[in-house]
């Protein structure tokens, strides 16, 4: 696989930079790229390492644990979830090294869930303001998936699919018995076929361990070396304690502790927050100071505030033959036909069923949630564990007020006060998950399982620092600027008001290509001015990593870059 | 090691003991670890690691560590394995809990995880003296037996009440599972045992559907097998779990 480099360091503590971004993950990562190439200063500090995939990454179960938030944080409320490697990652490429790289969009519905629905809110921004970086976002990664793609706004991929594994196979077989439309070989970050210097999948298997081989798209090998190349500087180890507000109502740079655990200050004209849902509201609220008590940027009491996961019950079926799912990519076949409200169901918003192949001992522990199986039946089971196919639940669970993140008494290696998770699940929430899973041990028993049984579980996270119009109930604007300190920024899958049922890191990478163009057109107002101006930036189609812009086959649905194409072909 | 008292499953049709063998499962003559030359250097070494012993225990004191065999042999019984083939547990969970290792969060009602396997533990000989008078270690291999699988059926006997009040009976078993879960199937015997094919990077899967077999990969060749009658653990025990969803069609609505 191809060789990344982490250059020396080129600015110092004492300079100043233009945008130091704390958390080079899947926003963090596209955000260095493109302000790099913008020709800023920009320096990206990240808790976790700079990985040297061959040598740190493994095709191995046990031995994957680094990839993922391992540092402490307290979980509670009525129906706490699992976090660390459910839904974390820490080091370069960030949560993108270890997702199964499902890279669905959302639909248009969902940036309007209040006004249809009446439940939940509505984004600031529409599926047209964000499509374009879709577009663009599927091509720089690239996506591989099917030639046409029914739900939402209805699209086709430039990358052809992948073949199907058994796991898949049972996807399709009972959708198809059933009558329920179902889209197989992606849509998935994940190449088919070879790109520049990356070489295609394996089937190996083993994505949510980090995909050793190079097949599978993460910000460390999709935009970090752009960036890089452009100029902008990581330093990993280095775990962001406290922003620092100066005066003027601005921040002045980010206290930071590095791998020796000496803690430095890095002055910027600009901050970027870029942590994920929990990190991100634990480093705001850490950063209180005597002009913001609750918080930085926290005027509104919002911060940390209506914090997501999705449904993500694991639905596992045995059948009479063998199935072997640790073969091909968890992520490979999938069904939106339940996504939209369906007015005669008892609840608002749907899900969508994907596949998933957990390895033997992820199985195991779910047969242990999912069965109550141990000793004797634990080993019997797993015995079979080649007999058996595992689908997942994807359902929209709303934003709640109550859910959130705050500061436990406990503190990190470092010091630093860690965070407390507080999560329950509401009405709507419940009736989603009932009727969702029930539905997907329908599609698996039409499969052909002889046996079907399921275990709760969430995944992903979003929100806890939701972007909205009206600065007394959300943290930033559209553009992920804070309502509170003009050259503060958040861009991450913290700012998502709501998250549908569409895995989130599409529409994370997506937003911050978008915030990327519009720091861009704003330039040095940005450090200067505190005029917030509203209006969208142009989508720049210049500032892609080389190689990716106007490659692939367009489908006569991608209109976007069909329309560019055709606007470069004639200028 | 070598005292640890046997029992292992029998056979279906004879319900005589069956012989401890190198290999159980249903992939007799499969065998991952001949595959390694295909294999990268890192995974290799990291795999290949663990057919070593382990260093000594520096988390559990003796006492401790000698009541952890006992309940290990009941979470994951390994008496169909041979002396030479049993696969080490308590070394994995001893490493982590020394090191300070957590799955990256605590719930709120849980102590941290070394004091929570310490208060698991009394909570065995609790039960244990309540029930029967004596410490889980005196007790019958049933009597244990069915002490744990009290605590999984989250009711467990009574004796130990004190202890659950900081301790939640679900979340201690999951997280005590759990990691016996993680220490026996990140062994390469236990893959064979399972037929799972293991890392394939750089060489790849090329057979993807209808669970066939790489050519290196075994096809399955399965024997019955019924759990010793002195076990409650088995899954026909388990169909009256709490938390047993067999798909009943009574609960699925349109
Ligand atoms: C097992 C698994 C499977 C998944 N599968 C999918 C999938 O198929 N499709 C999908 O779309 N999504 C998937 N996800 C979710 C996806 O990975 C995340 O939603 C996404 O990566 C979040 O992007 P982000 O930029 O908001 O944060 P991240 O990518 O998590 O990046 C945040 C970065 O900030 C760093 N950081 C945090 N705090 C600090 C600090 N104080 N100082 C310095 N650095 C800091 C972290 O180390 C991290 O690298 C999956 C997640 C998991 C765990
Ligand atoms: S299945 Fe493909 S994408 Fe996933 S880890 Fe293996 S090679 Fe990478």
């Amino acid at each position: 696989m191809q060789k990344l480099r982490a250059e020396g360091s080129q600015f110092t503590d004492r300079g100043t930079v233009d945008y130091v971004i704390v958390g080079v993950g899947s926003a963090g990562g596209v955000l260095l790229q493109r302000l790099a190439r913008a020709g800023f200063k920009v320096l990206g500090l990240e808790a976790g390492p700079f990985w040297d995939t061959e040598k740190d990454w493994l095709s191995d179960e046990a031995g994957s644990n680094k990839l993922y938030w391992e540092d402490l944080r307290i979980t509670g409320g009525v129906n706490p979830i699992s976090l660390g490697a459910n839904n974390s990652g820490k080091g370069v490429g960030g949560g993108s090294v270890h997702w199964a790289a499902f890279t669905p969009r959302l639909h248009p519905s969902d940036f309007q869930v209040y006004s249809l629905d009446g439940v939940g809110t509505n984004w600031p921004i529409s599926y047209e303001d964000l499509k374009p970086y879709y577009e663009l976002l599927e091509l720089e990664m690239p996506v591989s998936g099917p030639a046409w793609f029914p739900w939402g706004d209805p699209h086709g991929y430039a990358y052809g699919p992948h073949p199907l594994g058994e796991v898949g196979d049972v996807l399709v077989r009972g959708c198809t018995k059933l009558g329920i439309r179902v889209c197989a070989g992606g849509p998935v970050a994940i190449l088919a076929g070879s790109h520049d210097d990356r070489p295609h999948c394996i089937y190996r298997g083993y994505c949510i361990q980090g995909c050793k081989v190079g097949a599978k798209a993460s910000t460390l090998i999709t935009h970090v070396p752009d960036a890089l190349r452009h100029g902008a500087e990581i330093r990993d180890y280095s775990m962001a304690s406290r922003i620092a507000l100066g005066p003027n109502n601005r921040v002045e740079g980010v206290f930071y502790f590095d791998r020796e655990g000496t803690e430095r200050f890095q002055r910027a004209k600009a901050v970027i927050v870029a942590g994920y849902a929990i990190e991100t509201p634990r480093l705001l609220l850490n950063s209180a100071c005597p002009e913001y008590p609750m918080g930085l940027a926290n005027s509104s009491d919002t911060v940390g505030r209506y914090l997501m996961v999705q449904a993500g019950n694991v639905i596992l079926g045995r059948f009479r033959n063998l199935v072997r799912m640790y073969k091909a990519p968890p992520a490979h076949a999938l069904t939106e036909e339940f996504y939209e409200t369906d007015p005669k169901r008892d609840f608002a918003r749907g899900f969508a069923i994907q596949t998933v192949g957990p390895l033997p001992i992820a199985f195991g522990k779910q047969m242990m949630a999912a069965m109550g199986a141990w000793g004797w039946g634990l080993r019997r089971v797993m015995m079979d564990y080649n007999h058996w196919s595992a689908l997942g639940l994807l359902g929209e669970i709303l934003p709640w007020h109550a859910n959130r993140v705050t500061l436990a008494k406990e503190t990190d290696q470092f010091g630093i006060p860690v965070a407390h998770v507080h999560f329950n699940l509401f009405d709507n929430d419940k009736k989603l998950i009932e009727f969702g899973k029930n539905k997907v041990m329908e599609v698996m028993s039409a499969a052909g399982a002889e046996q079907v049984v399921q275990e709760q579980r969430y995944a992903h996270l979003v929100g806890a620092a939701r972007m909205g119009a009206d600065p007394g109930t959300s943290v930033v604007d559209k553009f992920g600027r804070t309502h509170d300190v003009p050259n503060l920024f958040i861009c991450d899958g913290s700012i998502m008001p709501t998250q549908g049922s569409a895995n989130p890191g599409l529409t994370i990478q997506a937003l911050a290509a978008r915030t990327a163009d519009y720091l861009i057109m704003q330039g040095e107002r940005i450090f200067r001015s505190d005029l917030r101006e509203l209006t969208a930036p142009t989508p720049r189609v210049d500032l892609s990593p080389a190689g990716t812009f106007r490659k692939g086959i367009p489908r006569p649905h991608a209109s976007w870059i069909f329309s560019r194409r055709i606007a470069h072909a004639k200028a | 090691m070598s005292t640890r008292p046997s029992h292992p499953p029998r056979d279906t049709d004879t319900h005589l003991p069956m012989e401890p063998v190198a290999q159980p499962g249903y992939y007799p003559d499969y065998d991952v670890i001949s595959q390694q030359n295909a294999w990268d250097d890192a995974t290799r070494k990291v795999v290949l690691s663990r057919l070593q012993s382990r260093p000594s225990l520096q988390f559990f004191n003796p006492a401790e560590a000698e009541m952890m065999l006992l309940v290990c042999d009941h979470i994951i019984p390994q008496d169909d394995r041979d002396a030479d083939h049993r696969i080490e547990i308590i070394p994995v969970i001893d490493e982590r809990l020394h090191k300070k290792r957590t799955a990256g969060y605590r719930y709120e009602t849980m102590p941290p995880d070394d004091e929570a396997y310490r208060l698991f533990l009394q909570a065995l000989d609790l039960m244990s003296r309540h029930n029967h008078g004596k410490q889980f270690s005196g007790l019958s291999w049933r009597e244990q037996e069915l002490i744990l699988q009290s605590i999984n059926k989250g009711k467990p006997l009574e004796g130990a009440g004190e202890v659950w009040l900081r301790l939640p009976v679900h979340q201690i078993w999951t997280l005590f599972v759990g990691d016996c879960i993680t220490a026996y199937y990140q062994h390469p015997w236990s893959w064979n045992e399972i037929g799972f094919g293991g890392p394939a990077y750089p060489r790849a899967y090329i057979r993807l559907e209808r669970g066939e077999a790489e050519p290196w990969e075994r096809d399955e060749n399965r024997y019955d097998w019924e759990a010793p009658p002195e076990s409650v653990s088995d899954l026909d025990e388990l169909s009256h779990h709490d938390h047993f969803p067999h798909l009943t069609k009574g609960g699925v609505h349109d």
